[in-house]
């Protein structure tokens, strides 16, 4: 029982993160169509912000510089795709993220070099026992952090102007800036709030237990790629839902890898891949995605 | 219509069978010749200078430990050529960075292997492996950094230190006697899937039957974060020491991740599995406290020789941190250095002849471990040394038990690569 809760509190932290991440995803995609590939690049210099910025202005500042240059650098990508690519296929925008993940990673792996940057987190290596469950608390805060800021990335959606106009913009594009919407800053925002929203995932992922922030851990964002997926690309619901599921099915893969071994070591990752595709099998948007309607 | 298309081709045919034919035999015997000093040279060695090659990953995931290895070597070469050289002649190395990428790796082989005598180091399991045959077959002496026992038997390739297997024997002896672990208890293994992880494995689990213990393996990949739940199986399961064949981020994640859930067992690793870099985080307390470190080497304050490459490496590159790739550059180099002396001696520079003098050090010492190198198909030694982190010390490490060998290590039958 007491494997049992570890693992479902694990899992729901390693989810919670993944949500962070993924609603960048999800909201990027929403709003301009576009699949950012350049998210991890993007989750590793907010937290690369944070690293270097916390000594001088303490932690709470530095994460906010971070989210805040982050969501500069993404709003930069996306005003480089549509002012400098205008009428560009979305595809053709897509591959641009990559190539600015290239030059992004590049560059932030020369910097990072071989260290560990540590985040200056008020947690540090501290835990905290349930009976005799012990939980660190950097991912109990990791918890908390993300059902709060998710809660009001919703409210936003749901009640605020901009959530109206990104909706209406997702729904149909055309009639949207017809009505008045302005197009290019619904998208502006949106990839601001998924930059930020990715810095604030970067704190998370290189707290204790992991050693800090290395070259490595842009990659986790892959991670939170099938959970977006699995929700369906345009579903914010369904990236929350899907990044849960991602999360415990690969805690629980892992943690029960012995009594799984019939499958064959390391089936932990592949099982949040194997999810993915069954999923998609029987709903091929995604839990939660819309259905495309064709009429003939 | 037909002929005359054909005609082109045979002719390219030919050419391409000209140049590859001539192309051997460039880095064959037949290119050596006796200088005016009366040594024979073969390719990469003229009047002036030896030329080593080095292909290693500068720019990949092993950057940091290239850099490393990079630059003992230098330091090494540079010592050298201040004290003389080789048979008057200047040392230098060719380095060629390959990012960890096989294919950027042979190419950069293919351009630089004509015009060196040996090569200083060959970073990645991967690159050595593809590259086995043709080292062979060109005669040259190539120092791996990779320390699988499936990498030893070659003539041409040497694994300088023990392997990974021998460093676990070692390793499982000294938890079983420091922790006084029974008969029937379990200890874990997390190790990496390839040849490094399953190399170590291999030695574990044979140390383990030996000590009637059973091994709860969990493998991981390179690119795993986060081992909460491997910690908590382990937990679950309910082992008395976890042994981790990783690199250092994971090793951290292990420890961190069981200090956090209050289980405090012993864990080891080899030494890719430590950087020094580590104590500096959060979780280098709990490394402090739960970590230690079997490697080939001694720690820098072990020995003299230790603590003048220590020095002289901090007085060449005061901004770089003494890690374990210095001590690992540092050995080969020096190998192969006393191997050049020895062939000079002989009168010949020409690969098969560095080869032949390297085949004949039986006892050298190098940081003050004895190394023997006559049987190619057993490690250079057995012996391994027990660290444990401590933040303050340089390199991270200070020694914990001297060199030491346990007679399974012997009785253990080496896997055929």
């Amino acid at each position: 029982m007491i494997k049992l809760t570890e693992t479902v509190l694990n899992g729901l932290a390693l989810g919670s993160v993944y949500a962070l991440i993924a609603l960048g995803f999800v909201v990027i995609f929403k709003a301009s169509g576009v699949m950012n590939f350049a998210h991890g690049s993007l989750l590793l210099f907010g937290g690369y912000v944070t690293a270097r910025l916390h000594d001088a202005i303490g932690f709470v500042s530095a994460v906010l510089v971070g989210a805040a240059l982050a969501a500069a650098l993404a709003g930069l990508v996306q005003l480089l795709a549509t002012r400098g690519l205008r009428g560009a296929e979305i595809h053709t925008l897509t591959i641009l993220t990559i190539g600015v993940d290239v030059l992004l990673s590049t560059e932030l792996n020369r910097q990072v070099g071989a260290d560990y940057l540590t985040m200056g987190d008020p947690w540090g290596a501290d835990v905290t026992r349930l009976g005799s469950i012990t939980v660190a608390d950097a991912r109990l805060a990791s918890i908390v952090v993300a059902v709060v800021v998710i809660s009001a990335f919703f409210a936003a959606f749901r009640w605020s102007r901009w959530g109206l106009s990104m909706r209406s913009a997702a729904a149909d594009p055309e009639a949207a800036a017809l009505m008045g919407i302005r197009l290019d800053r619904v998208r502006l925002i949106a990839w601001c709030v998924a930059g930020a929203l990715a810095a604030l995932a970067a704190v998370f992922l290189a707290a204790f237990p992991a050693p800090g922030l290395d070259r490595t851990t842009s990659q986790i964002a892959l991670s939170a790629f099938p959970a977006a997926i699995l929700g369906g690309m345009d579903s914010a619901v369904g990236a929350l839902v899907g990044s849960l599921v991602i999360g415990l099915t690969a805690a629980m893969a892992a943690g029960y890898q012995s009594e799984l071994s019939v499958l064959g070591a390391g089936f932990s990752d592949v099982a949040p891949y194997l999810v993915m595709v069954l999923v998609l099998l029987v709903r091929p948007t995604g839990l939660f995605g819309s259905k495309e309607l064709t009429r003939v | 219509m037909r002929s005359t298309r054909l005609a082109p081709a045979a002719a390219v045919i030919a050419a391409l069978a000209l140049s590859a034919t001539a192309c051997s035999t460039k880095s064959g015997t037949d290119a050596s010749s006796a200088g005016s000093d009366g040594v024979k040279t073969g390719p990469g060695v003229t009047e002036k200078t030896i030329t080593l090659g080095a292909l290693t990953d500068l720019t990949g995931p092993y950057a940091s430990l290239g850099k490393s290895i990079v630059n003992a070597q230098q330091l090494y070469v540079d010592q050298l050529n201040a004290s003389g050289g080789i048979c008057g002649r200047t040392v230098k190395i060719t380095v060629k960075d390959h990012g960890y990428d096989v294919q950027k790796a042979v190419s950069a082989f293919t351009e630089t292997e004509p015009n060196v005598a040996a090569v200083s180091q060959m970073v990645g399991s991967p690159v050595v492996s593809s590259l086995s045959q043709e080292l062979e077959s060109k005669h040259l002496l190539t120092f791996p950094m990779a320390w699988a026992s499936t990498l030893l038997g070659g003539e041409y390739v040497q694994v300088v230190g023990s392997t990974y297997d021998i460093d676990m024997i070692n390793g499982v002896d000294h938890v079983v006697r420091t922790a006084k672990l029974k008969a029937g208890d379990k200890i874990g293994h997390v190790y990496f899937e390839g040849e490094y992880g399953k190399n170590a494995l291999a030695g574990a689990t044979y140390a383990a039957k030996k000590a009637k213990l059973k091994v709860v393996g969990q493998k991981i990949k390179p690119t795993d974060q986060d081992l909460t739940a491997q910690v908590t199986a382990l937990k679950q399961a309910g082992v008395k020491a976890i042994l981790i064949s990783a690199g250092p981020r994971q090793t951290a994640a292990l420890v961190g991740t069981a200090a956090a859930a209050g289980f405090a067992v012993p864990v080891l690793t080899s030494s890719p599995g430590f950087a020094p870099q580590l104590l500096a985080t959060p979780v280098g307390p709990a490394l402090e406290k739960m970590l230690q470190v079997v490697s080939p080497a001694p720690a820098f304050t072990d020995n003299p020789a230790m603590q003048k490459l220590a020095k002289d490496y901090k007085a060449k590159y005061p901004k770089d941190l003494l890690d374990p790739g210095v001590v690992s550059g540092w050995n080969a180099i020096s190998v192969l250095g006393e191997d050049l002396k020895a062939a000079c001696k002989a009168k010949d520079l020409t690969r098969e002849g560095i080869a032949a003098a390297h085949r004949k050090q039986s006892r050298l010492t190098v940081l003050g471990v004895p190394l023997d190198f006559s049987d190619r198909t057993k490690p250079a030694t057995y012996r391994s040394f027990i660290h444990k982190p401590a933040k303050t010390a340089p390199g991270g490490l200070t020694n914990v038990e001297p060199a030491h060998e346990v007679p399974a290590a012997r009785t253990y039958a080496l896997p055929k690569g």
